[in-house]
């Protein structure tokens, strides 16, 4: 029995996995990259495939070279095809990725014996069996891949916290950074190197598709509920751990795939936060709409001050 | 249907599913092409994901496993997740692409997790799952094809009923939208096409893969063809030899027919914009490296012509003289040589007689050129249009061309340079 158990362990690595999505997801979802992160989550699985063949290893190490490299060959195949002018970026992601992951469930077909993965690990993901797979740190037993997503959280974490200020101007001022020397594309592919590390991780996780649920959705919905970054980021976090942690509990509960239920969880908070966002834009045109009335009817007071015009 | 099965020297399954890729190859590649234009084509993505609670539900509901109950549900699901892509790309602050991420892992998650339920619960296994995940040609069976080929035939009509106003709203959505089209009509009816496509592959290509086949045909077919329904056509032809192709290389293989497909697609999109005449990668670096040769010969030329036209001259020197490299001098040379305007003897270069003759035309060539944009203006061309620089006589017409001799001669400043 690992540290902390095996509910434990499954629901501090989901956390631990759904952070690190979500830190990167947040920049991602604001520079308009969210399917290209999908993008390079599939090309995840080829990389397994090939260090496989290669090497012979499922060491996290190796794969996590393997799947940089085949997320770099996905990325620089999209910014080819989109340079030539001749397809449009959405065209080039829709070729490029499915091809890849194409070659990936191919090679799993082949050689699914040798592999120790297949198909449905790569849709449900293998978070139910950490606990099964332990190292010894200090004399203490725990699951290897909660250690591996712990690393690989404070992996982002660094990137994003060294890189704060390039992540920032890159992303809401490319033309400016651009000017200033801060080289936005460079920042936007380190960016997708990184999604694809962390992706390896949740690959083991919750599977390749499911990622994206990760990625994008508690993001879009910090989109949803404020305009500062850190305070966005700080809530995507927040509503991976709660993804994790009651998607492990609803799973448990009703007997499903504990990475769907992680997904479904996020979702739901996507859905509140849109709902939340609803209710401040409608009370937000209501004030303008009793603001500009006081106005009128009232031609030497000033209009009540508040902020009305936020979005 | 039977006379087409028997009209074919296959075996049965073999027929069925070259059919079932036919009929999915023509729907995708002419849906494709409008998603593919609008700039939406990542939407089938997420379509196709969203089938997937769909399939689980109708199984749930209905507890049959025939594969048009199945589709019912899977329709109303992809129906379901178009609105909401739609209704989600209006709100401010998401982007298009994030609407379209949220709703594809949103409804993918909740697909996985009905899926496991049904596993769990004991209601059946999951067996046929996998099917549409990644796609089994060979599980197809007669009632399927036909479903396949009505959804073709219903999608086809509505994409020949509706072509002016999915053309309009296509290229222009603003100018639409203030001539009064219905344009959010046209958009819901672009999706609900690509719900049919989608359904129609589902079985074929599986809901990860789907997406290559209405991409890909019609990114190969917009590289050789430029109005809207020539391409059409093109991408619907493409799609079905994409289809059947692959369909039919993985039964044989006896491997999952979505991966096989979806790099057969993507090849044959990748080599469309690497080939295609006139506008492929190849096609245009050709191009421009003819030109520059030509460039490059005509500089030489007119370069050995105005230093010393008739004493052999060394190309260092000439390099030396034109600021450029021994190396560019001597790749022109080559080209001078092979032309007969040029012979190098002892590495020491004479231009011949033809040569001197090709460098006054290309003098002449320059100097009408500089008459044109000093005096064309005078001309009162009766039309806007730009004369090619390499054969202005003949684009202006001899008589034109003459005028603008004669003005050239007239002007004393030019004369003056001359």
């Amino acid at each position: 029995m690992p540290l902390f158990g095996d509910a434990g362990t499954i629901m501090i690595t989901g956390g631990l996995v759904a952070s690190a999505c979500a830190l990167l997801g947040v920049m991602l979802v604001l520079r308009g990259l969210s399917l290209m992160g999908d993008a390079v989550s599939h090309s995840v699985l080829p990389g397994i495939i090939a260090v496989f063949l290669v090497a012979q290893t499922r060491a996290p190490v190796w794969v996590i070279v393997g799947a940089a490299t085949f997320a770099v060959v996905c990325v620089l195949s999209i910014e080819w095809l989109t340079s030539t002018g001749l397809v449009r970026s959405d065209a080039a992601i829709g070729l490029v990725f499915p091809a890849l992951f194409a070659l990936g469930v191919l090679g799993v077909h082949r050689f699914t014996a040798d592999l120790h993965i297949d198909l449905d690990s790569t849709i449900y993901g293998e978070i139910a069996f950490l606990p099964f797979r332990v190292m010894e740190i200090a004399g203490v037993e725990v699951a290897r891949g909660m250690v591996v997503a712990a690393v690989v959280l404070l992996l982002d974490i660094a990137f994003v916290a060294i890189f704060w200020k390039e992540l920032k101007i890159t992303t809401f001022d490319p033309g400016f950074a651009a000017v200033t020397g801060f080289a936005p594309r460079w920042v936007g592919r380190i960016l997708l190197v990184l999604v694809s590390i962390t992706a390896v991780v949740a690959f083991e996780s919750v599977g390749a598709i499911l990622v994206i649920a990760l990625l994008i959705v508690p993001a879009a919905a910090a989109r949803l509920l404020t305009r500062r970054l850190l305070t966005m980021v700080l809530i995507a976090v927040g509503i991976g751990w709660v993804a994790a942690i009651v998607g492990y509990q609803a799973a448990v509960a009703v007997d499903a795939s504990i990475a769907g239920m992680m997904g479904v969880v996020a979702l739901t908070a996507f859905a509140g936060a849109l709902a939340v966002a609803g209710a401040r834009r409608v009370r937000s045109h209501r004030q303008v709409t009793v603001a500009a009335a006081t106005a009128i009817r009232q031609p030497g007071e000033t209009a009540p001050r508040g902020d009305t015009h936020r979005r | 249907m039977n006379w087409l099965y028997d009209l074919l020297p296959l075996p049965g399954t073999t027929v069925l599913v070259a059919l079932g890729a036919l009929a999915l190859g023509i729907t995708a590649g002419v849906v494709g092409s409008l998603a593919v234009l609008q700039q939406r084509s990542l939407v089938g993505d997420a379509i196709a994901h969203a089938a997937l609670p769909g399939i689980a539900v109708a199984f749930i509901v209905s507890g049959a496993r025939d594969s048009a109950t199945l589709t019912i549900g899977a329709v109303i699901a992809a129906a379901v997740a178009a609105a909401l892509i739609l209704r989600l790309q209006r709100t401010p602050r998401l982007r298009a692409d994030a609407a379209i991420g949220v709703v594809l892992a949103g409804a993918f998650s909740v697909g996985v997790v009905l899926l496991t339920w049904i596993t769990g619960s004991g209601r059946g296994d999951q067996a046929g799952l996998e099917s549409y995940l990644f796609g089994q040609a060979s599980g197809i069976v007669e009632s399927d094809v036909t479903l396949s080929f009505t959804l073709m035939a219903i999608a086809l009509i509505a994409v020949i009923v509706l072509t002016r106003i999915l053309r309009a709203v296509t290229f222009d959505r603003t100018f639409s939208a203030a001539a009064g089209l219905p344009v959010r009509f046209a958009e819901a009816a672009s999706a609900a096409l690509l719900v049919i496509a989608v359904v129609v592959g589902l079985r074929m290509v599986g809901a990860i893969l789907m997406v290559v086949m209405l991409i890909a045909p019609a990114v190969a077919a917009r590289q050789f063809v430029t109005r809207l329904s020539p391409m059409l056509a093109l991408s619907g032809l493409i799609g079905a030899v994409v289809g059947v192709s692959g369909a039919l290389a993985s039964s044989a293989a006896g491997v999952p027919t979505g991966p096989v497909i979806a790099l057969i697609g993507t090849a044959t999109a990748v080599l469309a914009v690497l080939l295609a005449p006139h506008r492929g990668v190849a096609w245009t670096a050709r191009h421009r490296m003819r030109a520059r040769s030509r460039l490059r010969r005509t500089e030489l030329l007119l370069a050995l012509d105005h230093a010393q036209p008739a004493a052999p001259r060394m190309p260092d020197a000439v390099a030396g003289d034109m600021g450029r490299s021994v190396r560019w001098v001597r790749r022109g040379l080559g080209s001078l040589q092979r032309a007969g305007l040029a012979v190098v003897a002892n590495d020491a270069v004479t231009l011949t007689e033809a040569g001197r003759r090709e460098a006054q035309r290309a003098r002449e060539a320059v100097l009408a050129w500089s008459a044109w944009i000093e005096h064309g203006w005078r001309l009162g061309l009766p039309d806007a249009r730009e004369p090619n620089p390499l054969d202005l006589a003949g684009s202006l017409g001899d008589e034109m061309a003459a005028r603008l001799a004669r003005m050239a001669r007239e002007d004393p400043a030019h004369a003056a340079v001359r």
